[in-house]
């Protein structure tokens, strides 16, 4: 199978993928008690069960679940992603706005997690077993284990609180693509990007160290190149492979891996509306972005396929 | 102690192992007694429920549970739930049969009934907050008498005399146990001056920047400390910087019911009256207000105006009218049709002299609106229109029967029968300028292109979805130009402010408590609320910061499953209540901050509540304090009744 017809095939099974993904989210939410109706009139001790059910069928959230689902489906096929129950904004804008602010955090994570993990990789490859190694896998462990809410709230505690370098919160007023956000960037791109850099890392050393037993290498001290160039020039190449298809991988996580860390860093993306949406039962709004997470993993995926079978051209997709 | 719901069914089974063959148990709907002849044993069994997002309110259940399993006559279990799952659970009609000892929370008004009706009012089973199904005729007629009726609605002192009466009624059959009162506490750094925390977080900064009904006023000095300055000292301009808790849904009054989207709409719009810290009322857009008349009427005597409307299962009334009085015999999920009042025939009983009473409001002129408008009597009917079918609709229209505009600064509120809380109630509406009382519901808001329009002191300036929200003061504010010597009630200093002094409310929006404490200790806001009480105690031992709190309308409560046996027995659930730990929830749970419920009233109630608040708390207080010796008695003779042992 040539790869096009590969990329197409896997592009098609995104549709069956995005199906499940919308059933069984619409489902989830509906089993969990709870609708925007429930959480305005939860503790209101005016509000008889008839009030309710009027208001609920005043917002549409009335009727049998398949109905609203197929409704809702067939809405989202117009590109119509509905209203937020409580603010009546489109789902589309509110995810439009919260977006950038998302994906320039998981990017910021995601280099940082490259730009420490493969020169660390490297390294400990080379150095096996020596100290420095040890140091390496004993913190690459520690940044997988870390629960990233805490390391966010330790960075706040000492660059924000001890040090004063940075604010607790972000500065609202400037626009993100201002040059000083990169400033801002760091504390919330650093909690991130370490558990990524710390797998990276660990894939970087494995493989780099398998590489530097095969006989290729012997060869090639042998002929007397210097060692840097045996390094970088030949072990890295081949070892980056499976480094680089796990990196395509984790772009999933510019989407999808900084809910807590906005909630921690008060950082206005997707994250900490999705949180909200959650708290407040928001269907349309958890639904919409539940599925551009599945897009966005699906697609980060098929690039590591894709990145894979370029980077190594005797891998054919059957 | 605190299991999730797997745990616990373990638990029980193991239990019940433990038992053994030779026990002798009740056979109760919840399966929650136990017991054997072995002296070790105990006799009753209590299942404990709560929420399990609320930390303080999980521990507070666990020192119960403690409390009740040292006593030595009962076993217990705590089943916790997350909020939605639990509301529901504990709101459900059959809930009551399980047997269950529900823990939950409340807000309660100025209003003496927000502490008794909701938990104990039969009309209250299945919503909101009856969990057990307390059923008691004597118990409704009372609250029913407190509230309604021509004798309390005219007469202030009869209905605190009738509030007494439930006081002691309830500290008898103690079908609840409350726990403790919440306090609302402002933190803010020292650059602050003046504040006053309000007892209501949707009130928080419209009260604490200036509230002259109690000499409040807000002003902003980097150079002294609060402790070192008084209104002498009061400074004009600067800017507040706060932190909210979350952000606002919408701007638009009546399609918002949560207390963070009122706190940032009640610095723009306001209502015809005000109120102080104890609830007492003054007139406020409108110079002055009066009672004209009370009617002897029933909402049945609006029969000969209601219309009949098809109901569906669900109580789903086939109208787009607003329903204004549904007929007392009519129920909206039994019936398949009901006659109700819709606004149109409202307007016509009130033409022909029939409403329980008539509040006549006098509107001050000259007061404009930020779009320049004039404020009339038209500008309040057309409010009251728009909360028509809104999210407010189930409590505007608790009381609100019409409004009526009699001349251009003239308008008439009309309550649907004679109503001790019609005089607070009925005045609740945030008025609207003409400009947007047409808007669709949810359309008075930035998002929809509408800048709020009001003739509150401050005026939107920027706001940016989930990040941060910014006033600026309104330089045209009524009160600046009529001035406060206009208000009669007013016997404060002769210089106090015509208004707020701060020129820019600067608020932040976030959402996680820590970050906001945060922000507070890295100068980056200078006051925020809503922190938890373990972080109020860092900044009350810290110099640089001040702590403001008051007493608020939030409490617990533990509600007993009196349709069940032994809970029947009024005696089992007085001497739960004695082994109610209150000072050591408030103590260890809370830190201190809280009160702990000696009386179901809190102070911000008494001034309707009580007749006197002192001789309620000594008359009350013995029945709710810790007594294991007492509730021992008690349990003892239940014990020999019902042949538990």
């Amino acid at each position: 199978m040539s790869l096009r017809r590969f990329i197409l095939k896997r592009l098609l099974s995104i549709v069956p993928i995005l199906f499940g993904v919308s059933v069984i989210t619409f489902g989830l939410v509906h089993l969990t008690p709870g609708d925007p109706i429930s959480q305005m009139t939860a503790m209101n001790p005016h509000m008889t069960a008839a009030d309710e059910a009027q208001m609920r069928s005043r917002y549409g959230l009335d009727g049998p679940v398949w109905e609203q689902y197929l409704t809702w489906m067939g809405n989202v096929l117009t590109g119509d992603f509905g209203e937020v129950i409580s603010s009546g904004q489109d789902v589309s804008s509110v995810i439009l706005a919260r977006l950038p602010e998302t994906i320039v955090l998981g990017l910021f994570g995601w280099v940082f997690g490259l730009v420490i993990a493969i020169p660390t990789g490297i390294y400990a490859a080379v150095n096996k077993d020596q100290f420095a190694d040890t140091v390496s896998r004993f913190v690459a462990l520690s940044g997988i284990s870390i629960p990233n809410f805490w390391l966010g709230l330790m960075l706040i505690l000492i660059g924000a609180l001890w040090l004063e370098i940075w604010t607790v919160l972000p500065p609202s007023r400037l626009p993100l693509y201002h040059p000083q956000m990169l400033f801002y960037l760091i504390l919330p791109g650093i909690t991130i990007g370490t558990a990524a850099a710390a797998s990276i890392m660990r894939v970087m050393r494995t493989s780099m160290a398998e590489e530097l037993n095969k006989e290729y290498v012997t060869a090639a001290r042998a002929k007397g190149l210097p060692e840097r160039q045996v390094i970088l020039k030949h072990v890295l190449r081949n070892s980056l492979i499976s480094v680089v298809t796990l990196a395509a991988t984790l772009t999933a996580s510019i989407v999808a891996g900084s809910v807590v860390v906005e909630v921690v860093f008060n950082w206005p993306g997707l994250g900490r509306e999705f949180i909200e949406a959650i708290n407040q039962r928001e269907i349309n709004l958890i639904m919409a972005i539940t599925l551009f997470t599945g897009v966005f993993i699906v697609l980060a995926n098929l690039l590591a396929d894709i990145l894979y079978a370029v980077l190594d051209p005797r891998i054919r997709y059957e | 102690m605190v299991q999730d719901h797997k745990q616990s069914s373990i638990d029980i089974d193991r239990r019940r192992l433990l038992q053994g063959a030779g026990g002798v148990s009740i056979a109760a709907v919840a399966g929650c007694l136990g017991g054997d002849d072995g002296d070790d044993d105990a006799p009753i069994h209590v299942q404990l429920e709560v929420n399990s997002d609320n930390d303080d309110r999980v521990q507070m259940v666990d020192l119960i549970a403690t409390s009740l399993e040292e006593s030595g006559y009962f076993t217990t279990e705590i089943d916790t739930y997350e909020f939605n799952d639990y509301t529901q659970r504990v709101m459900d009609p059959e809930y009551a049969e399980n047997g269950y000892v529900p823990c939950i929370g409340l807000s309660g008004t100025f209003n003496p009934e927000s502490f008794c009706q909701a938990l104990h009012h039969s009309d209250n089973i299945g919503q909101c907050c009856n969990l057990n199904g307390i059923s008691d005729a004597d118990l409704d007629q009372m609250l029913d008498d407190a509230r309604y009726g021509v004798d309390v609605a005219d007469d202030d002192e009869e209905r605190r005399e009738r509030y007494d009466e439930i006081w002691e009624y309830l500290a008898e059959e103690r079908y609840s146990s409350i726990t403790h009162f919440d306090l609302q506490a402002g933190v803010m750094n020292t650059n602050v001056h003046g504040f006053r925390q309000n007892p209501f977080t949707e009130s928080t900064f419209e009260y604490g920047l200036y509230a002259p009904q109690d000499e409040v006023v807000t002003w902003i000095d980097e150079d002294a400390h609060p402790d070192e300055t008084d209104l002498s000292d009061l400074e004009e301009g600067g800017t507040l910087r706060g932190g909210l808790t979350e952000d606002p849904e919408l701007f638009d009054p009546p399609y918002t019911t949560g207390a963070n989207s009122t706190i940032v709409q009640v610095l723009i719009f306001e209502q015809l009256v005000v109120s102080d810290s104890e609830g007492n009322l003054y007139p406020w857009l409108a110079e002055d207000y009066e009672l004209v008349e009370t009617q002897d009427v029933d909402r049945a005597d609006y029969e000969e105006y209601m219309i009949e409307v098809d109901a569906d299962e669900e109580g789903v009334l086939d109208t787009d009218e607003q329903i204004v009085v549904t007929h007392p015999e009519d129920n909206p999920i039994e019936d398949d049709t009901v006659r109700v009042l819709t606004p149109e025939q409202a307007g016509d009983a009130v033409d022909d002299g029939t409403f329980g009473m008539q509040f006549q409001y006098e509107l001050h002129e000259g007061i404009e609106f930020t779009n320049g408008e004039e404020l009339t009597a038209e500008h309040v009917v057309a409010t009251a229109e728009r909360y028509e079918n809104s999210d407010l609709e189930a409590q505007t229209y608790d009381s609100l029967l019409y409004a009526e505009e009699v001349d251009e600064y003239t308008v008439n509120l009309y309550a649907q029968i004679p109503d001790a809380e019609a005089e607070r109630e009925l005045p609740g509406l945030y008025i609207h300028s003409l400009e947007q009382a047409e808007l669709e519901g949810g359309e008075l808001d930035p998002g929809a292109d509408n800048d709020p329009i009001g003739t509150g002191p401050y005026e939107l300036s920027d706001y940016s979805e989930g990040q941060y929200i910014e006033y600026t003061k309104n330089d045209g504010y009524w009160l600046e130009e009529i001035g406060l010597e206009s208000k009669e009630w007013f016997d404060g200093p002769e210089d106090f402010p015509n208004g707020p002094v701060i020129d820019e409310l600067e608020f932040e929006i976030v959402p996680d408590d820590s970050s906001r404490a945060g922000a507070l200790q890295s100068d980056e806001i200078d006051i925020t609320y809503g922190l938890a009480t373990g972080v109020l105690d860092d900044f009350e031992e810290d110099d640089d910061y001040v702590i403001d709190s008051v007493e608020a309308g939030g409490y617990e409560y533990i509600q007993y499953p009196m349709n069940v046996e032994p809970w029947d027995d009024e005696r089992l659930r007085r001497a739960v209540n004695h082994l109610v730990p209150r000072q050591e929830i408030v103590d260890n749970v809370l830190n201190g901050w809280a009160r702990p419920a000696w009386t179901d009233l809190p102070e911000l109630a008494e001034e309707n509540g009580t007749t006197d608040a002192d001789a309620l708390e000594e008359n009350i207080r013995p029945h709710n304090e810790y007594d294991p010796e007492a509730a021992a008695e008690l349990i003892e003779e239940v014990i020999d009744d019902y042949d538990l042992d």
